[in-house]
């Protein structure tokens, strides 16, 4: 069996290494993601007192601490047992919203656009933000650093501190909004919205305005049809904060929704000899290999998936833009709503729309009457024993899982990071476009191997909630071994 | 001279958060208001958000973890510059894996137009363990902490902030 190993890979937080294997003629046989795992996460967590959670659990990620921050919080509301008030959920939500700005900003421009926008082909050193800045001028650099900036500026109003917010408490949120603050934001939040736009008219002008770009969009090498799980509000439109997750099928239909505090009764994880990943599925469809359709269990958590989950957006913008995307990717609708949308590539213009949802939301929270409430708090009067919180990251769907003494001293951790739901379809993308583009007699040249890096960028799999950060573009090696293991031909970039 | 020090690093990683127990220590070493243009933070970010956190200063000294996977051993400490970080090894945390080096992000924000320090310092430690979770450095690491810390203020002390 000839291997071909891509090790590490660009732009990937953690130590990532794919490894594809080819069978006898030359063909792709399988083909996965190796991260080592980082070890004790529990047993560092354990005989800790469960309200310092928030605060160590946003520690293990510098890409989505706000995530932890608040899945870690709505935990301890469930293990404490008390119901945050109106005011705390809606500074909760628009500080969240006001992350997800900046965080979907960034992987657009400095990860997705690279690759259209630069192009696939382009060489390595060249498809960076630098790179795009460098083609399509440095007003887009300004608006997306501005755009950082002032939601920055926000997390840390709103959320105590900078970095590694802290304002995250069981039943609430330490610090309520004074109106000066208020106003500021609303008028940030306002910017974000015509952001949002900006980014969605970007992607329009690049990426669907290129005909080469949009039939790679829609190969079949980027294709994969999968299960799709998202949060949905009580009209099963996307929420990231709150509400019940919904999973449907490859064909469109709800397959189950629950309340994620029911998670451990509709997913189960599979462990493979080969890997120190678990790779969760449905149990309700149940575990068949690394495979795709209506037969397999693995299902996806990311922007497209969460779009394929609901049956809209709460926002009007983000709606129309809804609308756009699957009327354009040719979705048909189905007892009223959209057919799923398969193409993994199309996830970069879902989490624009995403993008777009994220500063709508956050300006209708931050104009509401009660977002100025200084009541952000309910009393906590109950012994703790177990909780579950749950909220859409970014990179996918992610829920903390505590119990603990009477004392509220952790006896037991269990996180399910938004990527680890990925871990399967993640695998299978990869396969999929290896076995696209590496054929018998095909030359394995840098654009080729970063078209397979594009089908798992897609997904931005963050491996930091699972191993820590490593340099974003490492040098990388591509080493070919024949039948007997013998190196016999290593490719490389960024390595002297 | 306006300076910021930045500890980078995920403190409950064993030898990970090396940068935030040294930046702790410096600020524990100074006595309170005698450094008026001084900052010191902790953070485990890279890329884009490091460099955002550089804006408006004139030196910044960052104190990061290193694995160069060579002869050096646990607890060498080496001072780099922003060449250095270039052309030799970057550090654990100078990168964003999410977007970008610290490197090309300068160079970014340079072309934006954007008020960056004139001067990056980089202390880096070599380590051993990133991958188990304790809230304790390996010995060797540990034992480099003063060292660092001395080093860091005698640098600041060299010029007035």
């Amino acid at each position: 069996m000839t291997r071909i190993t891509i090790d590490p890979i660009t732009r990937l937080e953690g130590h990532g290494r794919i490894e594809i294997f080819l069978n006898e003629e030359g063909n792709v046989d399988n083909a996965y993601l190796q991260i080592p795992e980082l070890r004790g996460f529990e047993q560092f967590s354990v005989g800790r007192p469960a309200e310092e959670m928030p605060r160590i659990t946003n520690r293990i990620c510098g890409v989505c601490p706000e995530a932890h921050h608040m899945a870690s919080t709505k935990a301890l509301d469930a293990l404490y047992h008390v119901e945050p008030t109106s005011a705390a959920k809606k500074v909760r939500e628009m500080f969240y919203s006001a992350f997800y700005v900046t965080d979907h900003t960034v992987h657009f421009y400095a990860l997705g656009a690279p690759d259209f926008v630069v192009g696939p082909d382009a060489p390595a050193a060249e498809r960076n933000i630098l790179g795009v800045i460098h083609k399509v001028g440095v007003d887009i650099g300004k608006q997306v650093i501005a755009c950082r900036q002032r939601n920055h500026h926000v997390i840390k109003m709103v959320g105590g501190r900078g970095i590694h917010p802290v304002a995250g408490l069981p039943g609430g949120w330490s610090k309520a909004i004074s109106e000066e603050e208020r106003a500021e934001i609303e008028e940030i939040a306002r910017q974000n919205v015509d952001f949002g736009l900006f980014s969605l008219k970007v992607f329009d002008d690049i990426v669907l305005a290129n005909k080469g770009y949009v039939d790679l969009i829609l190969s079949d090498a980027f294709t994969n049809k999968t299960y799709y799980m998202g949060t949905v509000d009580e009209n099963n439109h996307i929420n990231f904060y709150d509400g019940k997750i919904r999973v449907v099928d490859p064909q469109g239909k709800e397959f189950v929704k629950y309340p994620a505090s029911d998670y451990a009764n509709h997913i189960a994880e599979r462990v493979e000899s080969w890997s120190y990943l678990k790779f969760p599925y449905l149990k309700g469809v149940g575990w068949k290999g690394f495979q795709d359709g209506m037969d397999s269990g693995i299902y996806c958590a990311t922007p497209l998936s969460r779009l394929n989950a609901a049956d809209g957006m709460a926002t009007p913008k983000a709606q129309e833009a809804y609308e756009k995307f699957y009327e354009t990717l040719g979705s048909e609708k189905l007892n009223g709503r959209y057919e799923p949308v398969h193409y993994r590539l199309a996830t970069h213009w879902a989490r624009l729309i995403e993008l777009l949802y994220a500063a709508e939301r956050m300006l209708e929270l931050v104009t509401d009457p009660e977002i100025t409430d200084p009541n952000v708090r309910q009393v906590v009067e109950t012994v703790p024993d177990e909780g579950i919180g749950s909220v859409e990251a970014p990179r996918g769907t992610l829920t903390h899982h505590y119990w603990t003494d009477e004392k509220g001293i952790l006896t037991k951790v269990n996180l399910v990071v938004g990527t680890t739901n990925n871990n399967a379809p993640i695998a299978l993308s990869i396969k999929k476009a290896a076995q696209g583009l590496i054929k018998k007699g095909t030359v394995v040249t840098d654009g080729l191997l970063n078209r397979i890096e594009m089908a798992f960028r897609n997904y931005d799999p963050c491996m930091s909630c699972a191993t820590h950060s490593l340099p974003g573009q490492m040098p990388l090696e591509v080493v070919i071994h024949d039948m007997e293991g013998k190196v016999i031909e290593r490719l490389s970039q960024y390595v002297d | 001279m306006k300076t910021l020090i930045i500890g980078l690093g995920n403190p409950y990683l064993t030898d990970d958060g090396i940068g935030v127990k040294v930046a702790n220590a410096i600020e524990k070493e100074l006595k309170p208001g005698t450094h008026k243009e001084l900052t010191i933070e902790e953070a485990s970010v890279g890329g884009l958000r490091l460099m955002e956190a550089m804006i408006g200063f004139d030196r910044v000294i960052l104190i990061d973890a290193l694995i160069t996977h060579n002869e050096n051993k646990p607890g060498t400490i080496k001072r780099m510059t922003l060449d250095d970080l270039n052309s030799i090894s970057p550090t654990q945390h100078s990168a964003c894996a999410h977007d970008t080096t610290l490197v090309t992000a300068l160079e970014m924000g340079r072309r934006l137009g954007l008020d960056l320090p004139s001067e990056i310092i980089i202390y880096a430690i070599e380590v051993s363990n990133v991958m188990d979770f304790s809230e304790h450095s390996t010995p060797a690491v540990t034992m480099a902490i003063p060292h660092v810390v001395s080093s860091v203020i005698r640098e600041i002390q060299s010029q007035k902030v």
